[in-house]
């Protein structure tokens, strides 16, 4: 569904070919309102980046056409940089600079008044816990604290839209979870619109508003988190017995609920025709039949189902993820041994 | 919003580039090192060329190799600004500066400035060394004016020259591109003997080599007898209108594959 508000980013059939190469970009459109999270979601290679380039005004289309912030990229670059701020793949730092250097450069190269430099850095470095390595070179500073600096720098001009590629890679469990509740925080307070790529699931449904999700260059589904996995259908449960002679009217109880389902090789699996209401009623039916039960589990669509029945394959790199987005999607309501459900 | 004009963005990268070759030796030293090498080689080791027939450079030849040494750092100066315009399209900051530029030429003038600060640092530290060493200085305070004017304007051809260069080929890797030429045209001038002294397909192609206009007018001003000064201000002038397009040229590739 496209929000009826004026996009703050607004890009028609917009395409990247390199030379000699695939088309990296293949006629995208997107709408994202003032003050959204949209996320970007792919494997690597999709297009995310080049996507992001063309947008930021670093990369000229090939063809089609995007505004942002009310600017097209290509006739009115000047505008658009001064409406966006970003923080791209490789945090571009000067490893001979300090993190407060660093605010210096970035708050002179925006052109803020002299008397404001300072007081903004330093507001920026205390906002990303930064200030007392904010005399250290850049350098020695850890994976997250660069993403960091990296953000802040992007915030010093108080920009309206915010593009953030792949922000959280590489980065530990906190600083992921840092970053996100700083990037919610701008959309939510500062009103701030975020275009985030990520190729990470649990990120997109966290954060974003609504998801793209990209492949070959191309949006192969786009709506809320919520949207996209109800086009996918209903939760599944899988139940694993205790006793694996129990398969055969395990099998028959869950029968009663749903379809089959693909399980792990000792469990049976449905996929709940009343969705996640019917899980209470499955554990009582097993229950009454006197089903010992290991190990049940329900598991709500993911947005890797959603890429897998799009694509025909599931999301590649989903596996680097530090906590896989399992932890969100799948939800272990019990792990009982030998406790009857 | 940002607030950030070509001036903004000319100040802010220029700041950058003098704090880091200030603050890390390693990358200022090397221009300061070179010339003072020449310097001491040519005017030290090479002295007695001042006493050939028809040699008649009335300043002597410390005050000819200075101008020659003080043209040539000039231009390397230029040389050693493409190499870090490179360096920055490698390591990515060169990325930040261009999203943060609304008019990105800015980010051209900002080497530029650096450029010139590095080559005022090398011209000072020069020019004490070669009063030590008993230059003569006949041409008055206008001549003098000439001369540090004409490498200034030298300075900055070579700096749009290696900055045309290295956003073109955005890598360090450029970094013979941006030499080799300077190096050649240079060394393909009058540099030990006046240009009457040379003899056969140098003295050809020194003849028709702009460098030697440069350097000859260089020279009229420190011995207080300018000559060719309007045709050398004119060389140097059209470099850098030349070279500003090669810039400019190459802020456009830069742009186009960023």
């Amino acid at each position: 569904m496209i929000p009826s508000r004026p996009a703050s980013i607004e890009a028609s059939a917009l395409v990247r070919e390199f030379k000699k190469g695939p088309r990296a970009v293949d006629g995208i459109d997107l709408h994202v309102a003032p003050g959204e999270i949209y996320g970007f979601l792919g494997p690597n290679g999709a297009g995310k980046s080049t996507t992001t380039l063309m947008l930021t005004t670093l990369l000229p289309p090939t063809a089609g056409s995007a505004r942002v912030a009310g600017y097209d990229v290509v006739r009115e670059g000047p505008a658009v940089r001064a409406a966006i701020g970003a923080a791209l793949q490789e945090a571009a730092l000067d490893p001979l600079l300090t993190g407060r250097e660093h605010m210096r450069l970035q708050t002179a190269l925006h052109g803020l008044p002299r008397a404001e430099r300072a007081a903004r850095g330093e507001e920026l470095l205390e906002r990303i816990g930064l200030r007392e390595a904010a005399d250290r070179k850049v350098g020695g500073y850890s994976g997250g604290m660069k993403r960091r600096l990296d953000l802040a720098l992007a915030l010093v001009h108080r920009p309206r839209i915010l593009f953030l590629d792949e922000p959280t890679t590489g980065l530990d469990i906190q600083s992921r979870a840092a970053l996100w509740q700083e990037v919610s925080r701008l959309a939510a307070d500062d009103g701030v619109t975020v275009f985030l790529t990520t190729q990470y699931l649990e990120e997109a449904d966290v954060l974003a508003d609504r998801v793209g999700i990209i492949d070959h260059g191309r949006i192969v589904a786009e709506g809320t988190p919520a949207q996209l996995k109800s086009q996918i259908g209903r939760p599944s449960v899988e139940v694993v017995p205790l006793d694996a002679g129990q398969r055969g009217p395990l099998a028959a109880v869950l029968a009663r609920f749903g379809e089959p389902t693909g399980a792990s090789p000792n469990g049976v699996a449905v996929r709940l025709r009343g969705g996640e209401r019917d899980l209470a009623e499955v554990v009582r039916a097993l229950d009454a039949e006197h089903i010992a039960v290991e190990h049940i589990q329900l598991h709500a669509p993911s947005l890797d189902d959603v890429f897998l029945a799009k694509t025909g394959r599931s999301l590649e790199g989903a596996g680097d993820q530090p906590q896989p987005e399992e932890a969100a999607n799948r939800e272990p309501i019990a792990a009982h041994s030998g406790a009857t459900a | 919003m940002s607030r950030a004009s070509s001036r903004s963005v000319a100040l802010a990268v220029a700041w950058r580039a003098i704090h880091n070759f200030l603050t890390n030796p390693a990358f200022l030293v090397p221009s300061i090192v070179f010339p003072l090498f020449f310097f001491t080689a040519f005017a030290g080791g090479l002295s007695t060329i001042g006493n050939v027939p028809n040699f008649d450079f009335r300043s002597g030849y410390t005050a000819f190799q200075f101008v020659f040494v003080l043209l040539q750092s000039a231009a390397f100066g230029g040389v050693f600004t493409g190499f870090a315009v490179a360096a920055d399209f490698e390591g990515g900051v060169a990325r930040r500066i261009m999203l943060a530029a609304p008019r990105r030429g800015g980010i051209v003038v900002g080497y530029a400035l650096a450029a010139l600060t590095r080559a005022l640092i090398t011209w000072a530290l020069l020019t004490i060394v070669a009063l030590i060493a008993g230059m003569r200085i006949d041409g008055d305070g206008v001549d003098l004016f000439g001369l540090y004017g004409l490498a200034l304007i030298v300075n900055v051809a070579a700096t749009l020259w290696a900055t045309g260069v290295a956003m073109r080929i955005r890598s360090i890797q450029g970094g013979p591109l941006m030499q080799i030429p300077v190096f050649l045209i240079l060394f393909l001038a009058p540099v030990y003997v006046p240009l009457k002294l040379l003899t056969g397909w140098i003295h050809a192609v020194a003849s028709v080599n702009p460098a030697t206009a440069l350097i000859q007018a260089a020279r009229g001003f420190i011995s207080g007898s300018p000559a060719h000064v309007a045709l050398a201000f004119a060389v140097a002038v059209g470099l850098v209108a030349l070279f500003a397009l090669w810039a400019r040229g190459g802020l456009r590739r830069a742009e186009a594959s960023s």
